[in-house]
């Protein structure tokens, strides 16, 4: 659905984006991350045919970016950084506006507006002008605006970021929603926590691509996949007895804990138990290790020089 | 060109100027003291134009311009030069008065943040800028024309004498309201729609915009110290001229219409 080739951007001398390959999937919800600056703005208004490529090409939509720019255009939705929508007009008539943009019939118009208004929970307030919304509303009624015209693929740039928690939560689960009806969705974020949930891969950016993957292949690449098992006491016959396990890449010992790497901990778990068991261990509790998607991600980032 | 998305913006634009009274108020003013403050005036005055500060070279000047002076007393071909100056100042409306609107037009939108979204839409720059620029001129020709009619009125009744009121009522100014009005109007919109999507200051792009109405001002001048007069022929020129100047502006304005800029670099 999009599909990048050598795309970069130069502003000035500048390297925005530099040779970018990149491919998501139909239906695939791809979060797209790095520190501010990295480019994934940039990369992003060039998908939406905002500003041209240095070089490189891509594709949306089955669209060139370049030579199709309209056709891709009207098979996209975005969300800006900000909201930017008309504060004098109501959150009708800023949807209605788009919604004759995007060449909507009368009663397609007006179904699409107040379905989104509805689901969005803004229906009530759909008559209001738009100025006096809170951040939360106007994000909620940017998002709207962006899925208005059932587009293939929505780019959404920190969707849940002026949000509450509870309306960061009815956004995230608008965004899981719309993959389930097949949207192709290229999400900007820095909400880490929230691309771990919703991201099916994930991309991290940072003038260049650093890595794509999916967040537990990433975890994996970094760390390896390691069980830790909590006993009241280690002592060096636990150590020792899990040594012999020829399966066992590592052990660390730590206090009353004791991580072991192990190449598949589904299959190889329960062998680690049996043994330390035979070796006189108290067990108290046993469990992968899962590093947080910010450890990942501070090490992928902190570790690649532009 | 997709008339159905040049219409949407018309009518948004239109409907953004509605819901802003103070604009709507610094529209609608200007025109409207300007037909009721010579009306007034000649009122205040029962007739006599007093002294007019003219010497015998400009009265002589203004009765060789047209045969038709020659029956005038100067009292009333006083007035009727008088109503032509002020007549020629509803010339200068329809550039200043959308002024305003056109200097931020894109500069606006982009401190709004609203121009990312409007361009990711399939609308085509020619499509928004005609759409921004028609949407400048209908208030302006619509307080020019209400000011105008105001005038008119006025003048049947404060006229002193049905030759004069036929001066003020000369069908050549109908003409010009009719049609260099909007013409006007949208030469000014043009330039302010282009300015505006150049500079990335709404006060630099007024005070750009502001320097339109110096040919307008020189015109009246011109004609107030007698060495021309405006007559048919010079409104339908004038108007054939401006219309070339406003397709050939309009098309320049897309061309210079650079939304990478606009989007990147303007903060």
């Amino acid at each position: 659905m999009i599909e990048t080739h050598g795309l970069t951007k130069h502003f000035n001398g500048n390297h925005a984006v530099e040779d970018l390959d990149l491919q998501v999937k139909q239906g695939e919800i791809f979060a797209f991350l790095g520190p501010n600056g990295a480019g994934k703005t940039t990369t992003v208004r060039m998908l939406a045919c905002l500003i041209a490529p240095t070089r490189g090409e891509a594709r949306v939509a089955g669209y060139t970016v370049g030579g199709e720019s309209d056709a891709i255009r009207a098979h996209i939705g975005i969300l800006t950084e900000s909201p930017g929508l008309y504060e004098k007009l109501s959150a009708r008539q800023n949807l209605d506006f788009f919604a004759r943009l995007y060449g909507l019939s009368n009663s397609a118009r007006d179904d699409a507006v107040k379905k989104h208004l509805e689901m969005l929970g803004l229906w009530e307030r759909r008559d209001e002008a738009v100025g006096g919304f809170s951040k939360g509303m106007k994000q909620k009624l940017a998002i709207a605006r962006a899925l208005l015209h059932d587009p293939k693929v929505v780019f959404l740039d920190e969707p849940t970021s002026a949000l509450d928690p509870e309306a960061a939560k009815i956004v995230r689960d608008f965004i899981a929603e719309l993959k389930s009806e097949g949207h192709t969705i290229f999400l900007c974020t820095h909400n880490l926590d929230e691309a771990d949930r919703l991201a099916d891969r994930i991309g991290v950016m940072k003038q260049r691509l650093i890595q794509v993957d999916t967040p537990e292949n990433l975890r994996r690449k970094l760390y390896g996949r390691r069980v830790v098992v909590r006993t009241r006491a280690v002592n060096d016959a636990l150590i020792a007895a899990l040594k012999t396990l020829a399966f066992v890449k590592s052990v660390e010992r730590e206090d009353s804990r004791v991580s072991i790497a192990l190449d598949d901990p589904d299959a190889m778990t329960p062998a680690v138990v049996r043994a330390l068991v035979q070796a006189g261990a108290e067990i108290q509790s046993v469990g992968e290790e899962k590093h947080s998607l910010e450890e990942v991600y501070l090490n992928l980032v902190g570790n690649h020089q532009t | 060109m997709n008339l159905t998305r040049l219409q949407t913006i018309i009518q948004r634009e239109l409907l953004e100027i509605r819901k802003n009274r103070l604009l709507l108020f610094t529209i609608f003013l200007p025109p409207l003291l300007l037909a009721f403050l010579p009306i007034g005036l000649f009122a205040a005055m029962g007739g006599q134009m007093g002294n007019t500060n003219m010497n015998a070279d400009q009265i002589a000047r203004y009765y060789s311009l047209s045969p038709a002076f020659k029956d005038f007393s100067p009292n009333e071909l006083m007035q009727l030069i008088v109503f032509q100056q002020f007549l020629v100042l509803y010339l200068v409306m329809p550039l200043i008065i959308p002024m305003t609107v056109a200097a931020f037009s894109i500069i606006g939108e982009k401190d709004a943040h609203s121009l990312e979204p409007l361009l990711a839409t399939p609308i085509r720059t020619g499509e928004l800028l005609l759409g921004k620029a028609i949407a400048a001129v209908v208030p302006a020709v619509l307080a020019t024309w209400l000011a105008y009619a105001i005038f008119i009125v006025g003048g049947r009744v404060v006229a002193l004498s049905d030759r004069v009121f036929a001066g003020l009522l000369n069908p050549m100014w109908l003409v010009a309201m009719i049609a260099l009005t909007p013409l006007l109007s949208l030469l000014s919109v043009s330039i302010g729609v282009m300015i505006s999507s150049r500079v990335n200051d709404t006060r630099v792009a007024q005070q750009i915009g502001g320097m339109l109405v110096i040919p307008a001002v020189v015109l009246g001048l011109a004609q107030t110290a007698g060495f021309i007069l405006l007559n048919a022929f010079t409104f339908i020129a004038g108007s054939l001229i401006v219309a070339l100047i406003d397709a050939g502006l309009l098309y320049l304005a897309t061309q210079v219409f650079q939304r990478e800029k606009i989007l990147t670099q303007w903060k």
